[in-house]
């Protein structure tokens, strides 16, 4: 359990529930039902980052949420909002119990607007269904978190979420042009709008995309779309070392002229987990890591003359097998080793955290090497597998067979220190993609300074004066 | 060993959606890609070059557009293609399609063996294989699941069946089909692709092979599709539910009695 005590919040009293109710009607607030309750108490973070709310919420409108926050606020109740719940780092874990929030209702497609290439959605709209829904207009959306079959686009948006695409379409940010909010005192505000272009104050929009529910709750989501790409190709290409498909990444990025719309990094642990897991027969006993590389865009033969350069640059690089995928069977055949990567490592090692960390794309060869060295030093297996086109990678700790629970926990701030001291060196950052909250709070200060804390604190402060609204997440106020 | 792989471009299946009421197949806008069992009978083609050594000929009859069917196959590691396409060919049912495979494999000049997948993904009739062996007057051996020895011009094979495994020796020339559990399909490479793309694939037509017209397309072809339609789904469940613990018993033999009649265990 992970209850946290700094700030003291009032019960949430019979009187309270029942005011609650008569906001959003009774059948959508569950309250004293353990059972129901526990799927609030908790996100998809591997290890102990569960907290049992009061009480669950489940409004249909913004002004619901306003009401419920203006509540909150007048009896000092703390609120977490919550997604589809398949966050990493405790963003919608209720460490001081009070109310979850959950946006689940609200789930409409608003409004596709074909002649501004833009779409208008509430939060509860599975990332997947946006491409789904825009497929028969040509249209796309550029977000690929490697959970979108599942996970909301309002979290997508609360937690900047990057993905596979990002090398060549950048992260959530990118794609957000307006935002209908309910601020943490209970206001609901516009912020953007359908503008391509917009310096009329600052940037709000972009301060709310990855303020992990902390400064407002979305209630309308503006997104830009893009040209459907019709052709996509896939590479998987094997190599020797994990050092020669690392150092092949920059050199692709750079040496080529072509950005591919991702570059997957998986070493061979990953590989064989993941393989073992799917039955695949991929020849993966000689190799110690893979790159997965992919190109779209409108035109075959480009495709195809893209994909030659980057093979002939792992070739280059000391690849011993390029493998093609350019129909969607095959592609789909690689992809899912990828994506199966974290589900096949939970069923071998159930003790486990995995970090996040993100440093500039030319860093990533160091990076990958000093996290070798880490794992050799604790003789612990690090599993290295992620984006390794934008510089982010998702490093897997397991816990070591012969470790009890109570060394696993003294030994896992440890690791994490040479781990975030590396991070510093390079210039990076402890999260690329899935935020801070709870869990790499107490690591923030290693790797930011003071003063930078100091200035979200009294962002926070300024939005959020009673903190209400996901109180004990990113930092403490 | 000089092998001949017959292959088929089919529609990829997660994207095909019917018309309801033509009851045909939407192509527009649909992938095409090799039918998913025909990558099975390229891949025991190249394990068995690889163990013998010799040439690998893919051929395809269908649309120019089949050809993207057949670089896949060379960039998978096959020597050559062959496209067999012609306006002529269309609406071949399996037997006017396996007289026209036939007819463009006695081609190629000496062959030892010709691979088939079970079937195709689209038509899913399975008779393609051993049609093609019925004109050429070869033996041939269905559902094929390991390829054992070649050894004074037979090949040792064994095949599924019903209740096991049949090892069965086969003289060359012949006819293989084969099925999933003979290998896993290795993925096309990088230099594949590129030796495909450079390579120039023959086409045979209606001309080049003089064919009779009688015995191909709409009026060569003994069967007719008379309609397509979706199946009724026509499950019929038991239900037994145990009143008590002696109900137990008599439900678990119930279970137990109806799994094996159905020889489930």
């Amino acid at each position: 359990m992970l209850k946290e005590t700094r700030y003291s919040y009032n019960e949430l009293t019979l009187e309270l529930v029942q005011n609650l109710k008569a906001i959003v009607g009774e059948q959508y607030v569950i309250y004293d039902d353990v059972e129901r309750l526990e799927q609030f108490s908790h996100d998809e973070t591997p290890g102990d980052y569960v907290s049992m709310p009061a009480a669950a919420i489940r409004p249909r409108t913004a002004e619901e949420i306003a009401a419920i926050i203006k509540l909150a606020n007048r009896e000092n109740i703390p609120i977490t909002p919550r997604g589809a719940g398949s966050g990493l780092s405790g963003g919608a874990v209720p460490i001081y119990g009070g109310l979850v929030l959950s946006v689940d209702r609200m789930n409409s497609i608003l409004e596709v607007d074909r002649d501004n290439m833009m779409i208008e959605v509430e939060p509860g709209v599975v990332a997947n269904d946006i491409n789904e829904h825009i497929e028969p207009f040509n249209l796309f959306y550029a977000g690929y978190p490697m959970s979108l079959e599942t996970c909301f686009i309002g979290g997508n948006v609360a937690e900047n979420a990057g993905g596979g695409k990002a090398v060549k379409y950048g992260v959530t940010s990118r794609y957000v042009l307006g935002l209908e909010v309910v601020t943490p005192t209970g206001e609901i505000i516009e912020l953007g709008g359908k503008l391509v272009k917009d310096v009329t104050g600052y940037n709000m929009v972009q301060l709310m995309v990855g303020s992990e529910g902390t400064l407002g709750i979305f209630t309308k989501i503006i997104l830009k779309l893009l040209p459907l790409p019709k052709i996509q190709a896939d590479l998987l290409c094997l190599f020797k070392t994990s050092d020669d498909a690392i150092s092949a990444v920059p050199k692709i990025m750079t040496g080529g002229g072509v950005i591919p719309t991702s570059i997957e990094f998986m070493d061979s642990h990953s590989v064989q987990a993941a393989c073992e897991y799917l039955n695949e027969s991929l020849p993966y006993e000689d190799c110690g890591a893979m790159l997965l590389i992919s190109v779209d865009g409108m035109d075959r033969d480009v495709i195809e003359e893209q994909y030659i350069t980057i093979g002939k640059f792992c070739q280059e690089a000391g690849a011993i097998e390029v493998y093609v995928a350019d129909n969607p069977s095959t592609s789909e055949r690689i992809w899912k080793v990828r994506r199966n990567i974290a589900e096949a490592f939970s069923l071998i090692e159930k003790r486990q955290f995995n970090d996040d960390i993100v440093v500039p794309p030319a860093s990533i060869p160091a990076a990958i090497a000093k996290l070798e060295e880490i794992s050799a030093k604790y003789q612990v297996q690090i599993p290295c597998f992620g984006h390794a086109g934008d510089g982010n990678i998702h490093a897997r700790v397991l816990c070591r067979k012969d470790w009890d629970d109570k060394k696993w926990a003294a030994m896992q701030p440890v690791i994490l220190k040479d781990m975030y001291q590396m991070i510093r060196e390079q210039g990076g950052r402890l999260s690329g993609e899935h935020g801070v909250g709870c869990k790499r709070k107490k690591y923030l200060n290693q790797v930011v300074s003071e003063e930078y804390i100091n200035m979200l604190r009294t962002v926070k402060r300024a939005f959020d004066p009673n903190n209400i609204l996901n109180p004990g997440k990113i930092f403490d106020v | 060993m000089r092998i001949v792989v017959p292959i088929k471009q089919v529609p990829e299946t997660r994207s095909v959606k019917m018309d309801e009421k033509t009851g045909t197949v939407i192509r527009d806008g649909v992938e095409s890609i090799v039918n998913p069992l025909d990558l099975y009978s390229i891949e025991a083609a190249l394990i068995l070059k690889e163990r013998f050594g010799g040439e690998i000929i893919a051929i395809s009859m269908g649309p120019p557009q089949a050809a993207t069917a057949l670089k896949e196959a060379l960039a998978m590691g096959i020597d050559q293609a062959i496209l067999v396409s012609d306006r002529a060919f269309a609406g071949s049912d399996t037997w006017g399609t396996a007289y026209v495979l036939g007819e463009a494999i006695k081609t190629i000049g000496d062959y030892d063996l010709i691979i088939c997948g079970e079937r195709a993904t689209d038509g899913d009739t399975g008779q393609v294989g051993p049609e093609v062996a019925a004109h050429l007057k070869l033996p041939v051996t269905t559902y094929v699941n390991g390829v054992n020895d070649w050894t004074d011009g037979a090949l040792t094979v064994t095949r599924l069946v019903e209740h096991g495994e049949e090892k069965v020796s086969m003289q060359l020339p012949g006819v293989l089909t084969v099925v999933k559990e003979v290998s896993d399909p290795r993925l096309p490479t990088l230099d594949g692709k590129i030796r495909a793309r450079e390579t120039i694939m023959p086409i045979l037509s209606f001309d080049d092979l003089k064919l009779d017209l009688k015995l191909i397309g709409l009026k060569g072809s003994p069967t007719r599709v008379v309609k397509i339609f979706r199946p009724k789904v026509t499950r019929e469940c038991e239900i037994h539910t145990a009143e008590d613990e002696a109900g137990v018993a008599l439900s678990v033999e119930r279970l137990y009695n109806f799994l094996q009649e159905r020889e489930v265990v």
